[in-house]
């Protein structure tokens, strides 16, 4: 069977329909589980045609791909949050006036001299320690030349062969609904550079518009060891580097804005062969969905080609993300090694690095991803819900600021992942903007806990604390919602609501217990929802039950 | 220093009528009088060689020059005629500072520039340069709020 779909595959005009073929993969994808049996029903009807169903279709790349290892690289670039540029004093604030933070160094102007921002050390020197690598405590900068109208100098300060960072490598647990793992992938190194400006095409004019407000500003680039073989492990590495740097406070990590920019490797090679495939490089990737889909359409193509024995049409190339199409396209063919002709920059000092200054910076690193995470395993959290908490760094701040003041871990963590979680959602806020604080949200699980107040009330206060703030006791007695737990309190409830509906009492005795909850429910209401409600079912069904 | 002031290889010049002009290039010297352009093409690898007595030695150790790659590097077009017109010209420059490779260096110290003492850095304090219509004014073609460059796709890196 499974030849005679590979078979089915090579009938098809190679390379032509390959683009439709995985585009419909995806559709299939899903489908495929409730579909099979009609699939399966229609196929021999289908066997006339020359179309070949997506089912099958899908079926076969399955049997291509199983024979065919993926090795994925990503070199990630970082923007720092420093307030100005790398080696000029002018500002940079994303979506300022274009060509207005600029000045004779930005601008390359000839006699403009770049001095180093000591913050973009710091930075590099506090990400390249978060990423367990070893530190150059002497590096330099490198002139990196090109041609290119959005890069002044014709050519970028950066740092060739002396990396201020090496040799380190990064943790990370995949998504429980991806199979879950921890992996570890190797960081072959981070270096410092400058960012090029903006380049805009504009629609039909025969020319571009450059912005040299980016021109100048710091990145940091993160270039991994080919250690990833897929892309929800390529997507989740990306979505570590962001997470790393929000939680060290060097980058927004913002994709959409560029802050964060991924370049990602991929080559294929049959399994079993020790020579690496042809690497093609993917670009224009700004979100980690398209970093995941890119590279596995690219995946799937490389396989297919190879298993068409057409290995001569990958080549060394850059190719393009198109979202709107889901599929990589070519953006540039490699002619031979690019010649950069890096030499060593002349016009900025070595960058030297003392022990005390790297020790200095080590002693004051926040609490890191992988280390969180580790802890809140260990306070017996699911992993499900040690993702959802440290995946956002004031989140994991909220929920560790909930328990110091006494929270209980699992009550808290199901709070924050619930309804403040939604809330947040629906109201587009991040953990910051709501009004609720950590405090309050100790003290809430509290009550509940105490039974001050009922599961209810304390939702309905959760959302005017969220909303407006306050605290749970200036609200609890301002609101009268402590919960009523005096049986004799509760007694005279449940006598006023029997007496009330003698019709449906009669219904109850007569056989139609269900009637209960409506009972339970008539006497919650009159309590304004403040009756311990264990306390209530117990009378009622006393009184119930009572003449029967 | 003297020498190589002395024998210039600039890459990356312009001219008006070329709109690589358009593009920022450092490097690019003031240069006055004494400099018979090649041919209009060249203005972007300007050779200029200084009268000096001494002759290119032709034992140089140097890489004979690959003018079609140096071309396309400096993203220039030349003609195969100009290419062979070109290509001894600029061999007799390499050749000339080829004469470089003879001095004796295995004892020194590299010197990749001028260090000074203590660490030259700056604090991140933002600091707006204030004459910006001076640097709008100097950019060849400009278009409110963008500088204007001839149309390109395809970056050659990133």
């Amino acid at each position: 069977m499974a030849s005679l779909l590979c078979r089915g595959i090579l009938m098809y005009p190679p390379l032509l329909n390959y683009a439709a073929f995985l585009r419909r993969k995806s559709h299939v994808f899903y489908c495929t589980m409730s579909t099979t049996e009609a699939q399966t029903a229609t196929q021999g009807s289908q066997s006339t045609q020359i179309k070949i169903s997506p089912h099958r279709k899908k079926k076969g790349l399955d049997n291509i791909l199983k024979d065919y290892e993926a090795i994925i690289g990503i070199e990630t670039h970082v923007q720092l949050s420093t307030l100005t540029k790398a080696f000029c004093c002018c500002l940079y604030n994303y979506g300022s006036q274009p060509n207005s933070n600029i000045c004779p160094v930005c601008m390359g102007l000839p006699g403009a001299l770049p001095v180093l921002n000591s913050k973009v050390i710091e930075c590099a020197v506090k990400l390249g320690l978060a990423l367990n690598c070893k530190l150059n405590l002497k590096s330099k900068f490198d002139r990196k030349q090109y041609f290119y109208p959005d890069l002044p100098k014709g050519y970028q300060i950066s740092q060739f062969d002396v990396p201020i960072a090496y040799g380190g490598h990064i943790d990370l647990d995949l998504p429980v609904e991806f199979g879950g793992g921890h992996r570890r992938f190797g960081i072959t190194r981070v270096h410092m550079e400058e960012d090029a400006g903006k380049l805009l095409h504009s629609g039909n004019g025969s020319y571009s518009q450059v912005d040299l407000n980016r021109a100048g500003v710091p990145l940091l680039e993160i270039v991994s060891e080919p250690d990833m073989r897929n892309g929800i492990e390529a997507a989740e590495y990306a979505a570590e580097i962001q997470r790393l740097v929000r939680y060290l406070g060097v980058s927004n990590g913002n994709m959409q804005e560029g802050s964060l920019r991924c370049d990602v490797n991929v080559s294929v090679r049959p399994i079993g062969q020790a020579k690496f495939g042809t690497k093609v490089e993917i670009k224009n990737l700004n979100s980690f969905s398209s970093v995941n889909r890119a590279i596995d359409f690219e995946i799937a193509r490389q396989a297919l080609l190879l298993s068409e024995g057409q290995d001569d049409q990958i080549v060394q190339e850059t190719r393009l993300w198109e979202e709107g199409s889901q599929k990589t396209v070519t953006m540039r063919k490699k002619e031979g090694l690019s010649d950069y002709r890096y030499f060593p920059e002349p016009d900025l000092p070595g960058v030297t690095l003392t022990k005390d200054y790297v020790d200095s910076i080590r002693n004051c690193l926040p609490e890191l991803p992988e280390v969180k995470r580790r802890r809140y395993e260990k306070m017996g959290l699911s992993m499900q819900d040690v993702l959802f908490l440290a995946n956002d760094v004031n989140v994991a701040e909220f929920f560790d600021a909930t328990i110091a003041k006494g929270a209980d871990v699992k009550l808290a963590a199901n709070w924050i992942m619930g309804d403040i979680a939604a809330y947040m959602k629906n109201e587009k806020l991040s953990i910051d903007e709501i009004k609720l604080t950590p405090q309050e949200l100790a003290e809430l699980i509290a009550s509940i806990k105490r039974g001050t107040i009922s599961g209810k009330i304390g939702k309905e206060i959760l959302f005017e604390l969220m909303a407006k703030g306050g605290t749970v006791k200036g609200m609890i007695e301002e609101k009268d919602l402590v919960q009523i737990t005096d049986p004799a309190e509760i007694e005279k409830m449940v006598d006023k609501v029997l007496l009330d509906n003698p019709k449906q009492l009669e219904q109850y005795r007569g056989g139609k217990t269900k009637l209960q909850g409506f009972f339970a429910g008539q006497v919650m209401k009159a309590s304004k929802g403040k009756a311990n409600p264990g306390l209530l079912n117990k009378v009622l069904l006393e009184k119930l039950n009572a003449t029967s | 220093m003297a020498m190589a002031s002395r024998a210039l290889l600039l890459l990356g010049g312009a001219t008006p009528t070329n709109h690589r002009r358009l593009l920022f290039t450092r490097g690019v010297a003031t240069f006055s009088s004494s400099i018979s352009l090649l041919h209009a093409k060249l203005d972007r690898v300007i050779i200029r060689c200084c009268s000096t007595s001494n002759s290119p030695s032709p034992s140089s150790s140097l890489e004979p020059p690959d003018v079609p790659r140096l071309a396309a590097t400096a993203r220039i077009s030349l003609t195969p005629q100009e290419i062979e017109e070109f290509t001894p010209k600029i061999r007799q420059v390499v050749d000339w500072f080829g004469q470089l490779q003879d001095v004796e260096l295995q004892t020194v110290e590299p010197a990749l520039r001028a260090d000074t003492d203590g660490d030259q850095l700056r604090e991140d304090v933002p600091e707006t340069f204030d004459n910006r219509e001076a640097l709008i004014s100097s950019v060849p073609s400009y278009e409110e709020p963008f500088i204007k460059v001839p149309k390109v796709l395809n970056k050659e890196s990133e």
